[in-house]
């Protein structure tokens, strides 16, 4: 493998095939990978799930033999420090570990649970230091300040003694970094690590990699699904798909010239932040193959002149117990005096980042957490002063998809009683006439209909989804409250389902609340923007209003966070500092004053006072 | 602090709760003390005179209020058999029983929480179902049959240790452990398969966490991640559990006392059930509630130290 080039890669993986042990026999998780990555540079591999890329780049640190899986034939050379490859593949286990944490880093998703939550943050700092350096205690302590720095943690003394769950998701995110980084690897993996993190927090991050990248001259093999992210951040793309490459080669090139299919139908499936510019209406997602699907209607508010859900005022408190008595010493105020109109057939999207109270306002409303006080009113009805039995027949027209399909589906029930149970449940259809209201349920969904049999382990993410789906139209509600429905899916699936939910909209005149995190998906689906910040809504308008013309710091914030999916303009910044978040936590009593908004045009409204 | 005050404070009610069971249903059996002090042939005459100076006769609430009044105040009467003051007597079989409970649950967690890892390690492996084939072999045979087949063994057999007795720790520890070692293992074997099942699956959650493979992508050595990085976050649900099973071991002891002749509190209550010693009764099933949940208590404290989103939370 040793060409002549002048610069020699830092890791070249050659013909990379891994098996799992399967009940029938062995599961390829990659079959025939080869890529190179060259010292300092980035190098994304990007793929929805299943596509053998978090497998690859375990591999290359002989971790997936812990996860069951083996590395049955290949190469995965790798040079450390001036001297000679050394084939991984082939390496004793005893060896290995030298390595590790060593001359090679790695990053993993979940920063809530990266760190031990019983050991100290400078214990975990520093233990690696220790292994590989021989470093006394001291000098450690006094590194891992150092490294805290380098992440720009603020306070790192203090947080040498900290536990981890008195960090932040995104404070942890950085000690994870900073344990990664202590031994001054050559080649950082980093396997989707800030896809468990708000935007904000995201550009935070992504820009801190590139910068400690620049600093000590380090390589990245940055693994993701999220095309927005390879676009800043990539200096070569290497695509794949099912345990194979698809294609690889500069980041310009993939995504102003992709060449296989595959490449061209994930860039088709990415929403990119600004691309509705100047549209009216909501639009879907143009995929290649795909029928060319039909145009959305305009808001039709202004027609009926009267609102499907009206809510005012809305506030909802959680009490914080504590002291001898259990006594409320205070209370989370997780939605705050929200208010907001959503007409017939329009789709009014709530945006935040987590903990802003998105998700407790959709939840207030079908009245799953009792709201403290305001006024929500569906169809002309007063919910909140709805009894059980009233309230359960109002449910009927406002139905909920959840985030997770895995966990809002019965494991132990087929499908078609999944879909049939709220039909029962309203006594709206029997015999024969609900078998037929089913298959047209799964006709319209686009779910074959020998489903109806199976049971929810059998089906794909997508495909839970559609069926949550079904279960919630199976009730002909006015409104669907879309709780993250698609943040869990594939890009490409998630193309699918924010289709499929705008083609109902058209066809049953549906009113959405879409509750959601993501810019740009929500620019693709929604009439209107409210975007919420410690459980207010600080600016709420057209679409238009809120893209276009944002007016609160916070909007421009959220908006300038979002990773634009366009090498050619690359926005990230290597100098965000930190910013911690204030809390939504108060004293009991403690009144908030009342929202004043100030309409800066018509229907686009801003919070004046925070 | 708030939280210990809580516990003491619910720990004092279920105390107090227990001390009602324990009044209500000795009073509600047939037979009262007068009739056990003075036999079922005695002279009705004299039974009612002595019903009459043990207070028997009145109401129940004053009953109870002058048996608790004296339990406090550490004043537990006499012992019908034994014709000595409860109190004392007590104390000395809590002591010797307290050796077999601390041997039982060492011996266990030695034996569990290794074979627990291991099984872990290898799940769904022959590793895995060997672990759980010792552990289940313990559970189901019988603590006493085990207490026969290892007197047979150690004491008939080898002659290693002496098949029963009971000697005072204070006077001869080394004797005193030679004589609870027996009836320890065979309680430690029977409660051996839980905590390996809980060890197991605590361990097995524990290592699919996603800071474990960060410690692997530290480059720390495997031991270290399992032992040191893994196992202290396992270790608080088997406590818990080895916790919660003091109280099944009470049970068992009494059992495994008598076996071994050895005289400790499972003894002592065996031995007052048999003989009505209603006194003796009252008091033993007090005392035992009472050091099971303090036993508790000290476990939940334990366990606030070791996890600190607990002790900080």
């Amino acid at each position: 493998m040793l060409d002549q080039t002048p610069q020699q890669p830092l890791v070249s993986i050659e013909n990379l095939r891994v098996e799992f042990d399967g009940e029938s026999g062995p599961i390829v998780g990659v079959k025939d990978v080869s890529f190179t990555v060259n010292p300092g540079e980035t190098v994304c591999v990007v793929g929805e799930s299943g596509s053998g890329k978090s497998v690859t780049s375990l591999s290359l640190l002989r971790l997936v033999e812990f996860g069951g899986g083996r590395i049955v034939s290949g190469r995965l050379w790798f040079r450390p420090g001036e001297g000679e490859a050394i084939d991984l593949a082939q390496m004793p286990a005893e060896k290995m570990i030298d390595l590790r944490g060593d001359r090679i880093g790695m990053i993993f998703q979940e920063p809530m649970t990266a760190l031990n939550p019983v050991f100290t943050i400078g214990r975990q700092l520093t233990d690696g230091l220790r292994r590989h350096r021989g470093l006394p205690a001291s000098e450690a302590d006094a590194r891992a300040i150092e490294l805290l720095r380098e992440v720009r943690l603020p306070e790192p003394e203090r947080r040498l003694r900290q536990y981890p769950h008195e960090l932040s998701g995104g404070m942890r995110q950085r000690v994870v970094i900073a344990m990664a980084m202590a031994c001054r690897p050559q080649l950082l993996i980093a396997d989707e690590p800030t896809t468990a993190l708000d935007v904000t927090i995201q550009a935070e991050i992504l820009g801190l990699i590139k910068r400690l990248k620049r600093e000590f001259g380090m390589a990245v093999l940055f693994i993701t699904h999220d095309m927005a992210v390879v676009a800043q951040l990539a200096d070569r793309v290497v695509v794949m798909r099912h345990g194979e490459k698809v294609e690889d080669g500069p980041v310009e090139r993939i995504f102003a010239d992709p060449q296989a299919d595959y490449t061209k139908a994930l860039l088709a499936s990415v929403p990119k932040l600004g691309e509705m510019r100047g549209k009216l209406a909501p639009e879907p997602l143009r995929i290649p193959g795909a029928p060319e699907p039909a145009a959305q209607k305009p808001a039709s508010r202004s027609e009926t002149g009267r609102a499907v859900l009206s809510v005012k005022g809305l506030t909802t408190r959680f009490p914080v117990k504590g002291g001898l008595l259990r006594r409320v010493v205070a209370n989370v105020h997780a939605v705050e005096n929200v208010s907001f109109e959503l007409g017939h057939g329009e789709t009014l999207a709530l945006v935040g980042e987590s903990g802003c109270g998105k998700s407790t306002t959709a939840r207030s409303i079908l009245r799953l957490v009792e709201p403290t006080s305001g006024d929500v009113v569906m169809d002309g009805q007063d919910i909140l002063g709805l009894d059980a039995g009233g309230l359960r027949r109002a449910r009927r027209n406002m139905q909920m998809v959840f985030q997770d399909p895995f966990a809002s589906l019965n494991p132990f029930m087929r499908l078609r009683k999944q879909v049939a149970e709220p039909i029962l449940n309203f006594d709206l259809a029997r015999g024969s006439e609900l078998d037929d209201r089913i298959a047209f349920l799964f006709d319209r969904v686009g779910l074959p209909r020998d489903f109806m049999r199976r049971f929810p382990h059998e089906l794909s993410g997508g495909q839970r989804q559609r069926v949550a789906i079904a279960r919630a139209l199976s009730v002909n509600p006015k409104l669907i409250i879309a709780d993250e429905a698609v943040s869990a899916l594939d890009v490409s699936v998630q193309a699918q389902v924010l289709n499929l939910l705008m083609e109902l909209q058209a066809e049953f005149g549906l009113s959405y609340l879409f509750i959601s995190h993501d810019m740009a998906v929500v620019e693709r689906v929604s009439h209107r923007v409210g975007v919420m910040y410690l459980g207010r809504i600080v600016e709420i308008g057209s679409r238009a209003d809120i893209f276009e013309d944002p007016r609160h710091s916070y909007t421009r914030a959220l908006l300038a966070g979002v990773p634009i999916a366009d090498p050619t303009k690359r926005t990230l910044k290597e100098s965000i500092e930190f910013k911690p978040l204030p809390s939504p936590v108060f004293p009991v009593g403690e009144a908030r004053p009342a929202p004043v908004y100030e309409e800066v045009a018509p229907g686009h409204f801003v919070l004046g006072n925070e | 602090m708030a939280y210990l005050v809580n516990r003491l404070m619910s720990v004092a009610l279920t105390l107090f709760l227990i001390s009602i069971v324990t009044f209500g249903i000795t009073n509600i059996l047939p037979g009262d003390v007068a009739m056990m002090i003075m036999g079922t042939q005695s002279n009705p005459e004299a039974l009612e005179g002595l019903r009459q100076s043990l207070g028997l006769n009145d109401p129940l609430l004053v009953q109870y209020g002058r048996w608790i009044g004296g339990m406090l105040s550490g004043n537990w009467g006499e012992s019908l058999l034994f014709n000595e003051p409860i109190a004392p007597l007590i104390a000395q079989k809590v002591l010797a029983s307290g050796l077999i409970v601390v041997m039982t649950m060492m011996m266990a967690l030695a034996f569990a929480i290794p074979l627990g890892v291991w099984a872990a390690r290898h799940r769904d492996r022959w590793q895995d179902t060997t672990s759980s084939t010792v552990a289940l072999l313990g559970l189901s045979m019988p603590d006493f049959f085990i207490g026969i087949m290892l007197i047979l063994l150690f004491a008939a057999g080898l002659g290693w240790l002496p098949s029963s007795g009971f000697v005072d720790p204070a006077e001869d520890f080394l004797g005193a452990v030679r004589h609870a070692f027996m009836p320890s293992l065979a309680l430690a074997l029977g409660l051996m398969a839980h905590l390996t099942r809980m060890t197991r699956s605590a361990m097995m959650g524990i290592l699919n966490q996603e800071f474990i493979r960060v410690a692997r992508a530290k480059g720390l050595p495997e031991r270290t991640v399992v032992w040191g990085y893994a196992l202290p976050n396992a270790i608080g649900p088997v406590m818990t559990v080895a916790g919660l099973q003091i109280g099944y071991l009470f049970g068992s002891i009494i059992v495994i006392e008598s076996l071994f002749s050895y005289t400790g509190m499972g003894w002592l209550t065996y031995q007052a059930l048999l003989n009505r010693d209603i006194p003796l009764i009252q008091s033993t099933i007090f005392v035992i509630a009472a050091v099971v949940m303090l036993v508790n208590l000290a476990v939940d404290l334990l366990y606030r130290v070791i996890d600190p989103r607990i002790r900080l939370g």
